[in-house]
């Protein structure tokens, strides 16, 4: 297990580093960032002087040497927007995006186990039918017409919630509840889908033989079993929300990672796209890490291999 | 039943009485706050000709040497306190006396000449030298406890209204851009930064002029504009600076101004057909200008006629827009193409996304009005960056003919900061190149009063008449929303600053 392990951190680091040096050529290609770096009406020359004086004239392999060797000083590169070191921005940011993924997936998860525990143990009764539909339009809908709605019902008309903003309990149930509910909705599909398939198996039909009690059944014998594709789901979903929750941070004011990134790309910012992108790879590396020991632990037959 | 009745009575109260609890603290007392579109990547008082930067920083924290009047554009004192032109390449200020910076220096002539300095700085890049005084080569000197002198190589007959734009900070102040933590003259102190999240102003006990009634200011941003108006209208913003059409739905909280703002469609007048005048006259006459007034755009924005709005300098009040005449925009098509000009070449339509609400639409209706009269037009709508490539020099020798959805901001007072880089030959945004405007321009930029004002008018004439390099549009308008506990007007200058002392409780 642990030389599979190490393996696998191994060739993540690879990856890492090659996204790494292809984020560096293709932000670069989109061309001179001067322009969005002084305003509209700035006079040719003091376009030229800006760019020379931060090397953007220069020839890519000058401009790629000068990145390793900041690379090799622990240097992630400076944002000229915010006159601040690249990783000090990036650093900020992701413990925001984090929370809110971790508390997200976390009641997506428990939430799917149950509901779609509970639809495929009478598959095609009034439960399961109902869970299907709500889980189906639930992964179908827009975020930003979800988040909108429930600022316009919730805030404004009942004033029962803050509008946005970062701060205590309340200002975080509309922005986790808009994030819970498309993984939601997909994990119940999965969730039922592979329960089903449990719960027909001949091991499950021995403990029933056997007296076993039908909670028991269910939540420790099938779901066992059944968790192994929702863990891959869910890891895929997690990885989408560290990406960066977008909507929900531009509409509701969290700081994090995702709006960062677009706003970076936008402005051209390459240190801080470069950074936000390595510490984001890094993340969803170990995302993806952390399910393969998952995927261990539940399976014995994956352990002993 | 009765028993199920207030069951349920007793459940909704409890919800209702839950949900309250959950409600956030509003702002209370004599604090306010004021929610922008977006987060200031910097607070340095020297990039305070950026609105997002301006919106906090400018005469709040750091002062301006003067201030452009918004209403009619004339210079006010406000550090300075009086000016003299003492020779054609000098001014002279004289600095208002006994006022202390807010880490207790002295604001002197040794002062001021520290901060214009360091603004003007090429190392640093601050806005206001790339903006506003660009190539000037300025020597600034204290000739007095409180008097400097500013020279320059070239006359500048509008030295004070450019100082409008030059925040002076404490000499204690890092000379490199970046300073976290301004320290200026205004009425109120830089409190805290919490990146991501909120700007707090305090209120300084030691400023010099009338005392405001906000104590204490505190920022956030929303990109959204939904959730901004949304904030003002449940009590936890005082004033939403802008927010879009769409959302300004309330009579009662919601104000629409002049933002400064002038969006016109910029003809590449270089390329076929569009170098034929009958061309450029056909455009104009085909776009509804009415039409596209209270929906795509909203009511209240005014019919260009020139690239300044009517309170800047050299504003030619004469002009006429141009009336809404298809037929006659058809013939005129005709007849060029008759003489064998290229009226079906493709014409592409370089859009900006968000540029202003609506701007996609508007695009979509102007193509669909100029194909109407014989155009052949392709829309190319962009993100900012890929825009900017086609906006400024040097331009591709190979490009096509094209129209450019632009947009320019002047509310500094005078018609130079509009002239030069849209129309002048070696303008950084130009497509036109005419002797007499060339020479316009420089006339105008060397003179004073009436013969200043009257030479820009002669040139927004020939623009407008003779050589029409814009499909003009509209002087638009914003909108904010404001809160009934306080008195607050928006005005042209919201745009870029949001002064916090002309707050006041109702």
């Amino acid at each position: 297990m642990s030389k599979y392990l190490s393996k696998r951190i191994l060739s993540s680091l690879l990856a890492v580093a090659g996204l790494f040096v292809m984020v560096f050529f293709l932000a670069r290609l989109t061309g001179d960032p001067g322009h969005l770096y002084l305003p509209i009406d700035a006079p040719v020359e003091v376009r030229k002087e800006f760019s020379e004086k931060h090397g953007f004239n220069d020839p890519i392999y000058i401009q790629f040497g000068r990145f390793l060797e900041d690379l090799s000083e622990g240097n992630l590169g400076y944002s000229l927007r915010k006159e601040r070191p690249a990783i000090d921005i990036v650093l900020e940011a992701i413990p925001v995006t984090l929370s809110l993924a971790a508390v997200a997936m976390t009641i997506a998860l428990l939430g799917a186990i149950l509901i779609g525990s509970l639809a495929a143990y009478k598959p095609n009764g009034l439960f399961d039918r109902i869970s299907r539909v709500v889980s189906l339009t639930a992964a179908s809908a827009p975020d930003f017409w979800l988040a909108i709605t429930a600022i316009l019902i919730f805030s404004v008309s009942l004033g029962w919630l803050p509008t946005s903003g970062i701060g205590g309990f309340p200002y975080w149930i509309m922005p986790i509840a808009i994030l819970v509910i498309r993984p939601l909705g997909l994990l119940v599909q999965v969730v039922r889908g592979s329960m089903i398939t449990a719960l027909s198996s001949d091991f499950v039909k021995t403990a029933r033989a056997k007296g076993v009690k039908e909670s028991k059944v269910i939540f420790k014998h099938a779901l066992r079993n059944g968790l192994l594709p929702v863990i891959t789901v869910a890891g895929d979903q997690a990885a989408a929300i560290a990406n960066g929750a977008v909507i929900v941070e531009t509409i509701f004011g969290w700081p994090g990672i995702g709006k960062l990134m677009i706003d970076s790309i936008m402005q051209r910012d390459f240190a801080v796209v470069q950074a936000s992108i390595l510490i984001t790879a890094i993340v969803i590396l170990s995302i993806n890490i952390i399910i393969d020991i998952a995927y261990a632990i539940l399976d014995p037959r994956i352990r002993h291999k | 039943m009765k028993i199920k009745s207030l069951s349920l009575a007793i459940s909704s109260a409890a919800i209702m009485a839950f949900g309250s609890f959950l409600s956030p603290a509003y702002s209370a007392g004599k604090d306010i706050t004021i929610v922008i579109a977006e987060e200031p990547d910097i607070v340095d008082p020297c990039e305070a000709t950026r609105s997002v930067v301006g919106k906090i920083v400018k005469q709040n924290v750091a002062e301006t040497l003067t201030e452009i009047n918004p209403d009619d554009g004339s210079v006010t004192p406000r550090l300075a306190t009086s000016w003299k032109q003492t020779d054609n390449l000098t001014w002279e200020f004289n600095i208002r006396k006994g006022i202390k910076f807010h880490d207790g220096e002295d604001l002197n002539a040794k002062s001021v000449v520290k901060s214009i300095n360091r603004a003007l700085n090429p190392k640093y890049d601050c806005e206001i030298r790339t903006k506003f005084f660009g190539n000037i080569k300025l020597k600034a000197s204290a000739i007095g406890n409180h008097t400097i002198s500013v020279k320059t190589e070239t006359p500048q007959p509008i030295m004070p209204a450019m100082m409008g734009t030059m925040t002076i900070v404490s000499p204690n102040t890092q000379e490199a851009k970046g300073v976290r933590n301004p320290k200026g003259t205004g009425p109120y102190l830089f409190n805290t930064w919490t990146p991501g999240q909120s700007v707090t102003l305090k209120r300084f006990d030691g400023y010099w002029g009338d005392k405001p009634e906000v104590e204490n200011a505190t920022y956030v941003w929303r990109n959204e504009s939904a959730v901004r108006a949304a904030m003002v209208k449940t009590g936890e913003a005082d004033i939403a600076a802008s927010i879009g059409v769409q959302d300004a739905n309330d009579p009662k909280m919601d104000f629409s101004y002049f933002n400064s703002e002038t969006s016109r469609l910029r003809i590449d007048i270089t390329r076929a057909p569009l170098n034929d005048i009958r061309v450029r006259k056909a455009m104009n006459l085909a776009v509804d200008l009415d039409g596209l007034t209270g929906t795509i755009f909203p009511k209240g924005v005014v019919k260009m006629t020139q690239i300044v709005v009517p309170s800047i300098n050299g504003h030619n009040p004469n002009l006429k827009p141009w009336p809404y005449n298809p037929a006659e925009a058809k013939k005129l098509v005709k007849a060029a193409k008759a003489d064998g000009v290229p009226v079906d070449k493709e014409i592409v339509l370089i859009g900006r996304l968000g540029i202003y609400p609506n701007s996609t639409e508007a695009m979509e209706a102007i193509h669909a009005m100029l194909t109407e009269v014989g155009f052949n037009i392709k829309i190319k709508m962009m993100e900012t960056a890929g825009w900017l490539n086609f906006l400024s020099r040097p331009y591709a020798e190979d490009r096509g003919p094209a129209l450019q959805q632009s947009q320019h901001d002047n509310n500094n007072g005078d018609a130079v900061f509009s002239m030069f880089n849209k129309y002048a030959c070696k303008g950084a945004q130009s497509t036109t190149c005419d002797k007499q405007v060339d020479a316009w321009i420089k006339e105008a930029t060397a003179a004073t009063g009436d013969k200043r004002r009257d030479t820009w008018r002669k040139a927004q004439k020939k623009l407008h008449q003779e050589i029409i390099p814009d499909i003009q549009m509209f002087h638009m308008v914003g909108f904010s929303r404001v809160n009934p506990r306080i008195k607050f007007t928006p005005t042209i200058s919201t745009n870029s600053e949001i002064q916090i002392s002309q707050v006041k409780f109702n």
